[in-house]
């Protein structure tokens, strides 16, 4: 018990370590906090904009008000905000450890490899995305009245938690393709320009486009559930069923890494 | 006198291009399998005709026969056919120090970056029509076929609007030779390019105020007029080109300008 | 034996190669018809080393040096035969092997570019769970060993290939491994740093009892470090054994190089070993080992010496012409 616990400070000191280092890489350029600022800005304007041109068509998008919509929208940018933060930047340098044969360094190395190659870098630049989406989130339950209590808070956090472990492990899964497929390592930019459908609620789409964003990207779990739940528009019990989904998708790509691994050292020169 | 020597500059000129277009599209040929990716990563204005085709989108645009499916599928083309990463390239390039050697070359390296453009969607073409049956089996009674006058125009209408959005970033990418990891300037270039250029909602949705101002930038021209071309809708052809190319010719004398002094400054920093 | 840091039985290694011809056609043909063959990069090698030894481990490229070396810390799981490395089988990746050995690839480095080496240096000391003084005191030490100072405080970027190696083995090293795995740690560095590495691997060995196993193109490293070489080509070894058995072999003749004070024919020269090289006062031939003694008391007694040197030829010479000797090379 002791012995475990201790390895989890011991991880924690590493974690520490890596995010020290690559902060001190990142602000080196200071430039891009402005440029990152700007375009964070940009992007809410436009997405607000965008939005706003629908809900001149009619009262409701799938059946979502403009408030409603906008919390879909806010969980959105959050979850950008942890795609420019932690898993572009490492998950898209897995395939020049290949490139490169430093894996080997990873692997051998005293520590989870999955865990070394997913956190190693934290990025500064996804602040600002979620900062400017926890705000949206926070104006949307005001104007439409959710009681902001502990319990909301609590659930909200639980969901946000599930949904970006979904995302993390959709690129984790399509990032470690690159052992077998060094030359198709913009894998991840094809799921990220899918999941550009998750600012919007999943009941806008038509059904076909639904039925895919379900079942075979989960993209409806990513932003809209985690929204109807916290708008009260679907029982809590639906947080069991993100936790769920969140577990296997972790499991399935801690299991294909273990896979991936096999295939490398059996095959690597 | 000096007229024969000038020709065989234009042929020398002519040729140069010409070996270094191939020499590209041999490269890219070997990246066919990262560019099919590529290609399948521009499904924005797809997932947006999903969205557009359950609003009463009808109501908010004047224009007559305006058709949606049609209009975002040929956005969906013309995207695919005017992408540019030249300021990433640019600043590649500048940081494995490959530049000194490229800028001892006798050809102006635009030409080069230029040239490797025009080889990759040489190289999406089949891509893209592959993707394109596709889509004619999974949204049927939704293709038409333009008259050949009119795919010949678009296409060259397409060229039009990629020469003007590649000189845009190129005029960009001479930041490069100042600051240190401008390619997040490229990001940046996107947001004005993703809400004025009618990529995810056609510019005649816009308020009239905001699609004023969409007007005063390059952006609708560089996807909105092409767009609405191939669609067969009602445009002004005539205008619309003679803006292409008024921003085509002011970003090349800007680019050009900042390029010199760009490279003053490089080689007396000494790299 | 059992003693052995490194105990290797019938080793082996095999690759399935698909093989592909280029262009649409031959992807098409290779997707209907695929055919693989085998190719043994390492073929049933056995060797045991003992503690603290230091191997060299020389052979032309894609003789199977690093297949073996990887197999030995477990990044490459063999097709048969046993490994055993401090009593562990690499290829389970234990915390308990890997905090015992390390892997220095010249070629390959772990240090982050951007950043000085003692950031990466710290990170790892995190990793293998060592407490921040007594990682302050290894830097120190191994610093002072490599000769290293400021430089572990300027980013990695702006060192010197000699600076970079140095700062790769001191993050290497940090854990303190009792087995050392290093594949070409000398590549491309000038004369200077080359020495200085070799000078520190030595001392580390000496201080810690490290136990090395060695591959280099550079003989320089081999034969200031190693007493003993494993010689490996084809995937098999072919010699295993000390450096100058290893020359014997090698070179069955000995280069004799001989000054005369008065001019001489060719014919009575070459009566005493091979001409490589003639003028009227001077020659050089070659004599065969075993005939040494007796024909050069001979040629003392017959000609006119004014002065003799016998040598071997370098011995990258002789390796060059074994690799370059062919297919069956048998020694």
């Amino acid at each position: 018990m002791k012995s475990k616990f201790n390895k989890y400070i011991n991880i924690s000191m590493v974690l520490l370590r890596f995010w020290q280092t690559s902060l001190a890489i990142e602000l080196e350029y200071q430039l891009n906090m402005l440029i990152e600022l700007v375009s964070v800005l940009g992007n809410l304007f436009g997405s607000l904009f965008i939005l706003s041109l629908f809900y001149k068509s009619g009262p409701l998008l799938g059946g979502w008000n403009f408030f409603e919509a906008l919390i879909v929208l806010g969980i959105y940018m959050i979850l950008e905000g942890i795609t420019t933060s932690i898993l572009a930047p490492n998950l898209s340098r897995i395939v020049n450890h290949v490139k490169n044969g430093t894996l080997d360094y990873v692997l051998l190395k005293p520590i989870d490899s999955q865990l070394w190659l997913s956190l190693r870098i934290i990025s500064p630049w996804g602040l600002p995305s979620q900062l400017i989406g926890i705000l949206l989130i926070i104006y949307s339950l005001v104007s439409i009245q959710v009681d902001l209590s502990l319990f909301n808070i609590l659930i909200f956090f639980t969901c946000l938690f599930a949904s970006s472990l979904i995302l993390y492990s959709l690129w984790f899964l399509l990032a470690s393709t690159s052992i077998w497929f060094v030359k198709v390592w913009n894998a991840t930019e094809v799921l990220r320009s899918i999941l550009v459908a998750g600012r919007y609620p999943m009941s806008a789409y038509p059904r076909g486009l639904r039925t895919i964003f379900t079942f075979l990207i989960p993209i409806a779990f990513l932003t809209t559930v985690p929204a109807e739940v916290i708008i009260g528009r679907v029982s809590n019990e639906y947080i069991a069923i993100i936790l769920i989904i969140a577990a296997i998708f972790f499991a399935i790509s801690r299991r294909f890494w273990k896979f991936a691994l096999l295939h490398y050292t059996s095959a690597s020169s | 006198m000096s007229y024969k020597p000038r020709q065989h500059k234009v042929l020398w000129f002519l040729r140069v291009i010409k070996s270094l277009l191939i020499n590209q599209y041999a490269l890219m040929m070997e990246y066919r399998a990262e560019i099919a990716l590529w290609a399948l990563s521009g499904i924005l204005p797809l997932i947006m005709l999903g969205l557009w085709s359950q609003t009463n989108i009808q109501d908010l645009i004047e224009l007559q026969g305006f058709n949606l499916k049609r209009y975002f599928l040929s956005a969906f083309v013309v995207r695919q056919f005017t992408v540019v990463w030249v300021i990433f390239s640019f600043e590649e390039d500048i940081v494995q120090g490959r530049l000194s050697p490229f800028l001892l070359q006798p050809v102006p390296l635009f030409w080069r970056y230029y040239t490797s453009h025009i080889a990759e969607q040489i190289t999406r073409v089949p891509i893209v029509a592959l993707m394109i049956m596709i889509l004619s089996v999974v949204l049927p009674n939704s293709f038409w076929l333009p008259k050949f006058t009119e795919l010949i125009l678009t296409t060259f209408v397409i060229f039009l609007a990629f020469t003007v959005r590649f000189m845009i970033h190129w005029a960009f990418a001479m930041s490069c030779f100042w600051v240190e990891r401008a390619s997040s300037i490229e990001r940046l270039l996107l947001i004005p390019y993703l809400f004025f250029s009618g990529l995810v909602a056609p510019i005649d949705t816009f308020p009239k105020e905001i699609s004023q101002i969409a007007y005063l930038t390059p952006y609708p021209y560089l996807l909105s007029f092409p767009a609405n071309l191939l669609s067969g809708h009602h445009v002004n052809i005539q205008l619309n080109i003679m803006i292409l190319i008024f921003w085509a010719l002011f970003l090349f004398l800007i680019s050009t300008l900042a390029w010199k002094k760009g490279v003053k400054h490089f080689t007396a920093m000494g790299a | 034996m059992s003693m052995a840091s490194i105990s290797v039985n019938a080793l082996t290694k095999n690759y399935s190669v698909s093989r592909k011809t280029p262009g649409i056609k031959g992807t098409l043909k290779h997707f209907l018809f695929r055919r693989t063959e085998t190719i043994t990069a390492v073929d049933e090698i056995s060797f045991s080393i003992q503690p603290g030894e230091m191997v060299g481990f020389i052979g032309p490229n894609g003789a199977g040096k690093t297949t073996t070396l990887k197999m030995l810390c477990g990044l490459i799981h063999p097709t048969s035969g046993d490994v055993s490395v401090i009593g562990h089988k690499p290829h389970s990746l234990e915390p308990g092997f890997l905090k015992q050995i390390t892997l220095v690839m010249g070629q390959k480095q772990q240090l982050l570019w951007d950043l000085p080496p003692l950031d990466s240096i710290k990170v790892n000391a995190a990793v293998y769970g060592i407490s921040p003084r007594e990682t302050n005191n290894r830097i120190d030490e191994l610093a002072s060993m490599l000769g290293l100072g400021n430089e572990l405080n300027r980013p990695v970027r702006k060192l010197s290939l000699g600076e970079r190696m140095k700062a790769e083995l001191l993050a290497a090293l940090l854990h303190r491994p009792s087995i050392l795995f290093l594949d070409e740690p000398t590549l491309g560095l000038d004369v200077i740093s080359q020495v200085r590495v070799r000078e520190f691997l030595s001392s580390y060995n000496e201080r810690y009892g490290a136990t090395m196993l060695l591959s280099s193109h550079y003989m320089g490293d081999i034969t200031s470090l190693c007493d003993r070489v494993i010689l490996i080509h084809h995937g098999q070894i072919i010699h295993d054994g000390s450096l100058i058995t290893l020359t014997e072999k090698l070179a069955p003749l000995k280069s004799v190089r001989l000054e005369l004070n008065k001019p001489q024919t060719r014919e009575s020269i070459g009566k005493y070993g091979l001409i490589e090289d003639y003028t009227d006062t001077f020659a050089q031939l070659l004599i065969p080992r075993k005939a040494l003694t007796s024909s050069i008391s001979n040629i003392l007694r017959d000609l006119p010496v004014t002065d003799l040197e016998v040598s071997d030829p370098p011995i990258e010479e002789l390796i060059r012409q074994l690799f370059e000797s062919g297919e069956n090379l048998s020694i």
